[in-house]
């Protein structure tokens, strides 16, 4: 399969919601209470998160 | 040496997915981190919604992560929730990111939502999840072994660049009872 590609540039420290089905950005805000509602109810529609900076540190996951 | 597991009974309700059957792909997703070593940073997520009585929250991206024993989320979810983090099931204390984060736990419902995030398809069972304060990225939801891993059978290829969720009997089907029940 291909990956759900997205471009996120321009919309660093925001948190940001995207459309399942083309991985474009359709809700994006600083206020994260501001997409979780907007994107509430929205078919096809997912809350990602927060954009990071490009000088952020890269997350690894899994609980020590 | 003695090999058990416990085998819950089944608890998963789903809206649609009769329509929509087992096993559910997804391809492999972008991450907002832009790049390791010049390459894309691609990551097994799944789209999640979580429901508390008669709230829900929109759906979110959700990190399946093997070496996770708990379902974790960001404790600001829980104002879309109604939830009270003061009346919780106890916290504990995880290692995340690189960070230590104290979670509080809250046995709520999760739905687990196909790759097109049709918002009226959803396999729903009940979880604890731990809510944590300052968790890096608010849409995010980690699923880990309890509460997701034995719900579903997950086959993730970072070569094929797509996970398969299915129904939690399907690894006995396939390999055999490893360990006896």
């Amino acid at each position: 399969m291909q990956p759900l590609r997205t471009d996120f540039k321009g919309y660093e420290g925001q948190y940001v919601a995207i459309d399942a089905r083309t991985g474009k950005i359709v809700i994006a805000d600083k206020d994260p209470h501001v997409v979780l509602r907007k994107a509430k109810g929205r078919n096809h529609v997912f809350v990602h998160g927060r954009v990071p900076y490009a000088d952020e540190p890269l997350y690894h996951f899994g609980l020590g | 040496m003695a090999a058990f597991r416990t085998r819950m009974s089944r608890s998963i309700t789903s809206a649609l997915a009769d329509a929509r059957p087992l096993p559910w792909l997804y391809s492999y997703r972008e991450d907002a981190q832009s790049t390791r070593l010049g390459e894309q940073v691609l990551r097994p997520f799944v789209q999640v919604s979580l429901v508390h009585e008669d709230q829900s929250t929109s759906q979110l991206t959700g990190l399946i992560d093997t070496g996770a024993d708990a379902i974790l989320a960001s404790n600001l979810l829980t104002v879309e929730l109604g939830i009270d983090l003061n009346d919780n099931e106890g916290e504990h204390r995880h290692a995340v990111g690189g960070r230590v984060l104290m979670a509080r736990y809250k046995t709520i419902a999760l739905r687990l939502h196909p790759s097109d995030s049709a918002e009226d398809v959803y396999c729903e069972w009940q979880a604890p999840v731990g809510f944590v304060e300052g968790w890096h990225s608010d849409g995010l939801v980690l699923l880990g072994s309890v509460g997701f891993l034995d719900q579903f059978t997950v086959t993730a290829s970072r070569f094929a660049q797509a996970v398969a969720v299915e129904e939690r009997h399907a690894f006995d089907d396939r390999f055999g009872t490893v360990l006896s029940a």
